[in-house]
């Protein structure tokens, strides 16, 4: 199928106008020997035959019952409203809202997703999304040394993987050096020359960081030095402290809990907010509110574009041109649907189903959680046999926790458990069944 | 267009100008460059104390569509920034030569004086740019 | 229709919602009792907003919203054409959307992405291809990236990439974020390349390559394009095409027989997934079998048995996103192939430059069309023969009073006031002919009644608003 409109008698009219006989010579400018026959491909299918398609390719992917893995995306419960919303034509088909005027709608459905940002993080300024969070780690980054004009970077251990390798990737393209250090050597490696140092909270391994303290330790020893702090889960922000009120300077995140179906890793969301001085340093799109120039009534428009590339070109600090505007909208409705009850509901709910499950795992010989400080819906365990584990929780359609050793392969036998308010008691049950039964078939040498 | 040229200060190719009183200097961006600009909405300069070459970036001049880096015409070392240019911006599309100067400098090399334009020079590198 | 209606934060009650909270079924401590207080907050200021009101609020201002399913969207170097709705029933299903990236068993999702990097290389000429970058500014980096290694891994110095006066804008950022300075070439009389500054350029031997969409910004194909990649290979240099433009090439013409090394696609353009007002995007990046070992990890490869991604590998750039890529904007790009197929991709190529050929028939009438040639996807107006002092600005202004949204303006910076219209394949003869005729009818409203344009627009939700106020003192948040 296709969706071009024109009838062959329409055609033969268009190429009138045109002057022209055929279509083969609209294509006149280029060489002979480039023009293609056609593509080596399958002809179009209809719907119906689509349809078919992908559904027999989708039932090739298993849809567990319950999951206990996150690791950077996160099962939440997603509001009707989501998906009402962003479902709306006018909304989804539209383009980046350049003309103001014909765009009153998203611009100031962008400016309320920046004002619950602001609200949510207490950071004075937010932008409209960058691509997700391992993208605006990066690209907070390069904004740190820009603002510092020094060219090193701490990295505290605990960021997500991933997440440090999309760093490492970035900065090398601009000639930026970095280190990956523990906390405790944080004192040894600060110095006047580091820009930025970056950190994750709640971390990878789970771990909630005293922000507050870091931040005062860090600024103690190096007052210019910028505060990086990124986060994978922001539910957890109906409940922890912000970052605007522990001296942060940048904050980004992942916005995927925040209303997006995890969709095997994409698309997500960069949440990035700032302190009001970096304002003018900022990457991404803004939308600000103004009023008519020959008027009273007040409307919103992108604003301060002269800090981006279609107008800075090679001056500018980022590329960014497309981000991920439908998916802000997603976050927005999911955080109004949620309001204040909700968040802090969602988020208590997160901390109490992970803290039962830490409390039935520990009562299993064998079974040991690893995290020294408090943690919000993630943990890591220290397992028997993290094998049989997860055949038990595949036999009980649980997907289940990550096994450490993806990512660092020294740490064999420890997983990263993660508990959401969409774990039931039946499905904690279950898992910690699996875990029983993982000791059991291990004593007996099954697997 | 009527652009303003004053004859008492010296200027660069790239629309700044100096005006120079013993060791210290002035500096601004030409009335040709505001109107090019359009109105301006933020500058960013460098901070006091800080000492720059001549021809290096000494910040930056924004509009709504565009953006202008500023350099320095001289060197030497930054001793005051004007502050209302950084609250009202638009100072510097009425009156560039008067309130709305960005900078004073103290003057590090006076023989660099000598490489700047005299306003005749200068008025004929904008009827060059204007074509 | 008031557009004064309130910020979603008025519409807050004094009433707890739960309506989307799952029930608690287990019994354990107190938040408090678990949490230390220095950790936690006490203010939270966030709405609860009754979900009618919630509903009311954005269906209202979904209307005073323009979409590509509103009306034509001309905008020249976007793509604006009809988004499939079977995209959006393929996306929700839920062993689709309900898979975690990094979980075991999701070799449907797998085989996708290993199939339409198949179907891109055949559509591009290419050999391999990454879907990891986000957007085409994202795909642009990875590409510049790529460049860049593969000359650090030969031991060559050559840190600058040639870019068109014509470019868009990330074109030179990507670049400069890869580490390279940008060297500019002026366009000819045609709107092309000139081959003797080309050669100039390339002979100063520290140029790693260049960065070309064709057909370029100004809507026309580079007939010196052979002899263009020719040149910078001959000096050792990478080519690197920008695929924004592609859709008129589709079944036509392929990028790696025009010579290019490094290529990205929109799939949020040419593979009509939705542009959701601003994103979510996709920018795969295909290169020649010489760069496979240079792309990101991970790397998708098929064995007999399997799908498998190469994980381990040297040479790669390393990684620019975590997980996959957008898979959600890939799936739709996927559907959208299989839909099309070689027949349909084919006429998608064939009737975008018919229609963009025949508006220009239209409108140069009375629009001054600076490159007077047969254009391919789209073309660029100037402000030339707007009478009474008219801008660009205020007939874009204007054509929103006639109900529809306005070209690109201002881009390419190399055309004066430049309008830049692309209709896209999807635009009927009916929607292109009454377009003409409210940008005939504006430009005799500018000859007549000028005042009408420069005071537009009138029939909007609002009036023309403060740009430099928005600047000066900006307000980005309530």
């Amino acid at each position: 199928m296709d969706f071009v409109p024109h009838d062959d008698k329409t055609i033969t009219e268009m190429l009138k106008v045109i002057g022209i006989n055929n279509l083969e010579e609209l294509f006149q400018d280029i060489p002979k020997d480039l023009i293609i026959n056609s593509l080596n491909l399958p002809l179009g299918l209809s719907e119906p035959d689509v349809l078919k398609n992908l559904k027999e390719l989708s039932q090739k992917n298993k849809v567990y019952s319950n999951s206990f893995l996150g690791a950077g995306y996160y099962f939440h419960y997603i509001p009707s409203l989501v998906d009402f919303v962003i479902s709306r034509t006018e909304f989804y088909t539209s383009y980046t809202p350049y003309q103001a005027e014909a765009s009153q709608g998203y611009l100031q459905a962008i400016y309320e997703y920046q004002s619950v940002i602001s609200r949510l993080t207490q950071m004075d300024v937010a932008n409209a999304s960058m691509y997700d969070g391992s993208t605006a780690l990066a690209e907070a980054a390069i904004m740190a040394t820009i603002i510092t004009r020094k060219n090193s970077l701490l990295l505290l251990e605990g960021i997500h993987p991933e997440y440090s390798e999309v760093v490492k990737t970035y900065c090398w393209g601009q000639g930026i050096n970095l280190r990956i250090i523990a906390e405790n050597k944080l004192k040894d490696e600060l110095n006047e020359d580091i820009a930025a140092v970056l950190f994750q909270s709640p971390n990878f391994f789970g771990d909630i960081e005293d922000v507050s303290m870091l931040a005062k330790r860090v600024k103690e020893k190096a007052p210019n030095c910028l505060l990086i702090q990124c986060m994978t889960d922001p539910t957890c922000l109906g409940v922890l402290k912000p970052p605007g009120e522990t001296d942060v300077d940048i904050f980004v995140a992942e916005g995927q809990s925040f209303g997006i179906s995890p969709s095997f890793g994409g698309p997500g969301l960069g949440i990035f907010a700032a302190k009001k001085k970096y304002l003018r340093k900022m990457p991404g799109r803004l939308v600000g509110k103004t009023k008519e120039i020959d008027g009273e009534r007040e409307g919103f428009l992108l604003t301060l574009q002269a800090r981006e590339q279609h107008i800075r070109r090679e001056k500018a600090s980022s590329n960014i041109c497309t981000n991920q505007a439908l998916c802000s909208l997603s976050a927005l409705i999911y955080i109004i649907s949620l309001g204040k009850t909700g968040l802090r509901e969602i988020a208590s709910q997160n901390f109490q189903k992970a803290n039962y499950v830490k409390i039935k795992l520990t009562e299993i010989p064998g079974y040991e959680i690893l995290n020294k400080k408090p943690t919000y819906n993630e943990f890591i365990v220290k397992c028997p046999d993290v094998d049989a584990l997860t055949h038990e929780c595949k036999q009980l359609n649980l997907l289940p926790p990550l096994c450490l050793s993806k990512y660092f392969p020294n740490l064999k036998n420890i997983v990263l458990v993660c508990v959401t308010e969409m774990n039931s008691r039946e499905s904690i049950e279950k898992f910690i069944n699996a875990a029983k039964n993982a000791l059991h078939n291990k004593k007996e040498g099954k697997k | 267009m009527e652009y303003e040229f004053p004859d008492d200060i010296k200027y660069m190719k790239t629309h700044e100008w100096a005006r120079i009183e013993g060791d210290m200097a002035t500096i601004g961006i030409t009335d040709y460059a505001q109107h090019q600009l359009g109105d301006i909405v933020y500058v960013e300069l460098p901070e006091i104390g800080r000492t720059l070459e001549k021809d290096s970036n000494a910040g930056e001049i924004e509009s709504v569509k565009a953006v202008g880096e500023i350099l320095m015409p001289l060197s030497g070392e930054i001793a005051e920034i004007n502050a209302i240019i950084i609250e009202s911006p638009e100072s510097i599309n009425s009156s560039p030569y008067g309130t709305g100067w960005m900078m004073k400098i103290k003057v590090s090399n006076s023989s660099e004086i000598n490489e700047l334009l005299s306003v005749e020079d200068y008025k004929k590198i904008v009827e060059e740019e204007k074509k | 229709m008031d557009i004064n209606d309130s910020l979603i934060f008025e519409k807050g009650v004094d009433r707890a919602q739960k309506n989307f909270i799952p029930k608690m079924d287990v019994k354990t401590e107190k938040l408090e009792d678990i949490l230390p207080k220095n950790l936690l907050r006490d203010v939270l200021p966030i709405p609860d907003v009754p979900e009618v009101e919630i509903v009311r609020h954005y269906v209202k201002l979904s209307t005073i919203n323009y979409g590509v399913d509103s009306g034509i969207y001309p905008l020249g170097s976007c793509t604006m054409k009809y988004n499939p709705k079977i995209n959006e029933i393929v996306v929700r299903l839920n062993e689709f959307s309900q898979i975690h990236p990094l979980q075991d068993e999701s070799e449907g999702s797998l085989e996708l992405l290993y199939n339409i990097s198949i179907m891109l290389s055949e559509i591009t000429g290419m050999d391999g291809f990454t879907l990891q970058p986000a957007a085409g500014a994202h795909g642009e980096l990875v590409g510049m990236l790529i460049i860049k290694k593969y000359f650090e891994t030969k031991g060559i110095i050559k840190d600058k990439i040639i870019v068109p006066d014509s470019a868009h804008g990330t074109n030179p950022a990507s670049a400069k974020m890869a580490g390279f300075s940008i060297i500019e070439l002026q366009s000819n009389e045609y709107g092309e390349v000139s081959l003797d500054h080309l050669e100039f350029a390339m002979q100063q031997g520290d140029v790693a390559g260049i960065m070309l969409t064709n057909p370029n910004t100004l809507g026309v194909f580079d007939r010196q394009i052979k002899d263009i990649t020719k040149i910078v290979h001959k000096h050792g240099g990478l080519c690197y095409y920008d695929g924004a433009n592609l859709n008129p090439m589709l079944g036509i013409c392929r990028p790696r027989d025009m010579g290019f090394d490094i290529v990205h696609l929109n799939l949020h353009k040419t593979f009509s997934t939705p542009h959701g007002g601003g994103g979510p995007g996709s920018g795969p990046v295909g290169v020649i079998n010489e760069l496979i070992s240079f792309l990101p990890k991970p790397y998708i490869i098929s064995t007999d048995d399997s799908i498998v991604c190469e994980q381990n590998n040297d040479k790669s750039i390393g990684r620019i996103k975590a997980f996959w890529g957008n898979f959600g904007v890939i799936l739709r790009a996927y559907t959208y192939i299989l839909s099309l197929g070689a027949d349909g991709l084919k006429r998608v190529g064939q009737i975008a430059v018919l229609n963009a050929n025949y508006l220009k028939c239209l409108l140069q009438k009375k629009y001054e069309l600076p490159y007077n040639r047969r254009c391919q996807h789209e073309f660029v107006l100037s402000d030339k023969n707007l009478p009474n002092d008219i801008t660009t600005e205020d007939v874009a202004k204007r054509i929103l009073d006639y109900g529809y949204y306005s070209p690109t303006i201002y881009f390419p910076l190399i055309v004066n006031g430049a309008i830049m219209i692309e209709p896209t394949e999807t635009e009927s003869k009916y929607s292109l002919d009454k377009f003409a005729e409210a940008m005939l009818k504006i430009y005799d409203e500018a000859l007549n009644k000028p005042e009408l344009l420069k005071s537009a627009p009138h029939n909007t939700p609002i009036g023309r608003l403060d740009a430099v106020i928005a600047a000066r003192k900006p307000i980005l948040h309530d």
